[in-house]
Formats: structure tokens, C-alpha cells, sequence
């Protein structure tokens, strides 16, 4: 039934082209290092299913082959990327990909941040109280030191 | 009745919208709006794309192809990057389904162990470093969210164009089913059950991928006539294991950077890492 295969093969296609797109949209978008990076992940998700319907279709498994070739060079990818996050993070204190803007071309102006207005501030959370039963119990003086909150 | 491409681009249109308004701008919220134009989107794709003969597995692939878009338009527009791993996490398991529904056992297993398991918990783990919240200023704001959307759409509409046109012809592509390739001869690896590359859609030969035996088949045309890609990939795991490893111990510095960055424009200076260094962490 090839009729009926290529109409299961182009559904699949589609989302593997709408993953893709998703994908690029957020790395082009996002500011943060390891969103960006999860975004070219993502694009790697919708090639992947793309080759995994192509060799479905085929009936070979060259496709199927070639996705598990990906996951090992997206593990490698992602050894090295989170290797180099930390570095960056070292380096600037903060994930933002704008502050590795002076890697840019010599000729183009720098990126300058519009002054967001302030969000309002979330509400404070709150928390059940218990009724108090016992005495209370004596926290750690280091304890507190490393954990500033719940 | 409308034209298909009309109905294309129309969709192209209200995806390219619904995503810009989902993208974080500041102070702008447009996540419950954003959201109705991509399903209005969604619909519209669906309407174009060829029916299915059997209504269980029609529903079987709407269900996981929504679950997919819908946790992968979650990870590019939530806040917290926590959260947008985590959504990523769901689209990877939606992406794994799919791979179930198309014949592909093995990849959907090695998806989820390897991607969930490990790529995605690790990173986890280094977004603990920073600020998790999404109360970062970086978080909040996209670069040029409407430039960036109007590319994924445009990319997404021409690719889907292109596949509903080729549909139309009823997959009698010329110099595809026309040249029927010779079975070639395997260069390394034993002689045997190879999978013959030269499976056509019109020809006969069915239940290769389809097999009970997926994981003997697939191991088969692994380590046979791919065993030299194999080695190789081997390779480079292992280069990119002591590369991570250099990459990383190279510098004794505090595990955890400054508490605030330089502030932006200030770039020239970067910050004394000179720190209680020598804790001992690689």
C-alpha cells in the first residue's frame, strides 16, 4: 500500500519539520546558554524523526542506523557543551549568551539591553503553619549557613 | 473550497504569530493567546494532510505529535529554564512514542535512556549552578522574538509545502522509483542478512523494519555493514569524554561563579577568579 505508507510518511515529515522549526525559533530566541542548547537539541529530535519515518517508508534500516549515529554524537555534544557552560559560567557568572557579545564581528554595534519594566514581584509563598507541638528542635549552626531557605 | 496553499500559508501565519506571542518579551504575556493561535495553527496543518485508513493509529499519532509540539513550544517559551527542561524531557518522550509507532523499538528506548536519562538530568544539574527561577533578566526577554518566529515559520512552510506537493503526484517522483539500485557489495563485515538497500516503496519486499525480530535485524545492519562507523563513533566518545574532561579541569576555580555578573556593557573586565580555589572538585 504505498498510497497509504507516503500518507503516514508526510505526517510524520510535518512534525518532524515543525519540531525543527521550534527548535531554530528558540535558539535563535532564547537568551540562556543551555536553553539555546536544548533547542539544537530539539532540532536534532525533529531530523531524527524525519530519518526514523523515511526508513520506515524505505523498509531499510539505514535510516533508523543514521538516528542512532546522532544520539552518539548528541551524547558526545553533550559532554563537550556542558563542559563549556561551566566554563562560561566561571568565567561571566551567569548563563546570558549577551555577555559573550564581544565575540561578535568588528563592524557591528553591540546589543543593548531596553530597560525591561520591572515585573511585580511574585507573592510571598505561603507556607502551612503547623501547630505547635514539642519544643523546637536545634538546627545546626552550619546547616544554616548553606541553606539560606526551604 | 479554499486552495491548499492558501490554508498553508494562513497556518504558516498564525504559527509564526502564536509562537512570537509565546516567546518571553518582558513584561508582555501573551502565553494564552500564543497558544490558541498555534492550535488554530495545528488544525489548520491537520486539515491539509492526507487521511488515515486505519482511525486507531490516526488518533495514536495526533495524540503523540501533539503532545510533542505542545511540550516543545513549552520549552522555548517558558521562563525558567528549569521548566523548559523539563518540558523538553516531555517532548523527548512524545518523540519517543512516535518512534514506537514507526517500527523503530530500539531508537525509542535509546531515546529516552540516553536523552532523558542522561543529557537532559545533566543538565539539570548544571542549571542548579544558576539562577533557576526565571527571575534572571536574561530569561525574560528574547532576541528579536518576531524576526525569530517569522524564520521557524517560514522554514516550517516551506518544508510543508514542498511535502503536500509531492503527495499530490501520488509519490511518482521521477528518478525515484524509476532506477532501481543494484544490491551492493558490503566492503567490511561478514556476508549474510544484510539489509539490502534497495528496497523501493513499489517493490514487495515488506517486513524488514517491521520484523518480530527488530533488535537481531537492527543489530544485524549495525555491527555488519556499519561496524566501521561504530569504531568510530566509539572514537569519539571517548575524544569527547577527555575532552570535556581537560575542558573543565583545566581551571581551579570556584564551581560557582560570581553571584552577580558584570553589568552589561562593562565587558572588557573580567572577573578575579582567584578565589578559595583548590577544593579538590575536577
Amino acid at each position: 500500500m504505498p498510497d497509504h505508507d507516503a500518507a503516514m510518511l508526510v505526517h510524520y515529515l510535518v512534525v518532524g519539520a515543525m519540531l525543527f522549526g521550534l527548535g531554530a525559533t528558540g535558539f535563535l530566541a532564547r537568551r540562556n546558554i543551555i536553553v539555546m542548547f536544548l533547542c539544537a537539541e530539539m532540532m536534532l529530535q525533529g531530523v531524527s524523526l524525519s530519518l526514523v519515518a523515511w526508513s520506515r517508508y524505505h523498509d531499510d534500516f539505514g535510516g533508523q542506523l543514521l538516528v542512532l549515529f546522532i544520539i552518539a554524537v548528541a551524547a558526545c555534544e553533550a559532554a563537550i557543551a556542558l563542559a563549556l557552560v561551566l566554563m562560561l559560567f566561571r568565567r561571566r557568572g551567569s548563563l546570558d549568551i549577551v555577555l559573550w557579545q564581544d565575540l561578535r564581528e568588528a563592524d557591528q554595534p553591540p546589543a543593548v539591553d531596553r530597560e525591561l519594566p520591572e515585573s511585580p514581584p511574585e507573592p510571598a509563598p505561603e507556607w502551612p503553619r503547623l501547630a505547635p507541638a514539642g519544643r523546637q528542635p536545634e538546627v545546626p549552626r552550619e546547616e544554616t549557613e548553606y541553606r539560606p531557605h526551604v | 473550497m479554499i486552495d491548499a496553499r492558501i490554508i498553508i500559508l494562513l497556518a504558516v501565519l498564525l504559527g509564526g504569530a502564536g509562537v512570537w506571542q509565546m516567546l518571553p518579551r518582558g513584561a508582555a504575556r501573551g502565553r494564552a493567546t500564543g497558544a490558541v493561535l498555534a492550535a488554530a495553527s495545528l488544525g489548520l496543518f491537520a486539515s491539509q494532510l492526507p487521511g488515515w485508513s486505519d482511525w486507531v493509529a490516526g488518533a495514536l499519532f495526533y495524540v503523540l505529535a501533539g503532545v510533542t509540539l505542545a511540550s516543545a513550544a513549552c520549552t522555548i517559551s517558558f521562563r525558567s529554564p528549569v521548566y523548559a527542561a523539563i518540558w523538553f524531557g516531555m517532548s523527548l518522550l512524545g518523540t519517543a512514542g512516535l518512534f514506537l509507532t514507526q517500527g523503530a523499538q530500539f531508537l525509542a528506548v535509546a531515546t529516552v535512556v540516553v536523552y532523558a536519562g542522561a543529557i537532559l538530568v545533566t543538565f539539570l544539574f548544571v542549571l542548579m549552578l544558576a539562577e533557576p527561577t526565571g527571575r534572571a533578566h536574561y530569561d525574560r526577554v528574547s532576541w528579536e522574538a518576531l524576526v525569530s518566529a517569522s524564520c521557524g515559520a517560514a522554514f516550517v512552510g516551506v518544508l510543508t509545502a514542498t511535502l503536500l506537493g509531492v503527495v499530490t503526484v501520488q509519490g511518482d517522483y521521477p528518478g525515484f522509483r524509476g532506477e532501481a539500485r543494484e544490491d551492493r557489495t558490503v566492503p567490511f563485515g561478514p556476508p549474510g542478512r544484510l539489509v539490502r538497500p534497495g528496497n523501493l516503496p513499489g517493490q514487495t519486499q515488506q517486513g524488514q523494519v517491521l520484523a518480530d525480530e527488530h533488535v537481531k535485524a537492527l543489530g544485524d545492519a549495525l555491527f555488519g555493514r556499519h561496524l566501521i562507523a561504530v569504531q568510530v563513533a566509539g572514537v569519539l566518545l571517548l575524544a569527547a569524554l577527555v575532552g570535556a574532561a581537560v575542558i573543565v579541569g583545566r581551571s581551579r576555580g570556584p564551581l560557582v561563579g560570581p553571584p552577580a555578573g558584570p553589568p552589561h556593557g562593562a565587558l572588557g573586565t573580567l572577573p578575579d577568579h582567584q578565589g578559595p580555589g583548590g577544593d579538590g572538585h575536577a
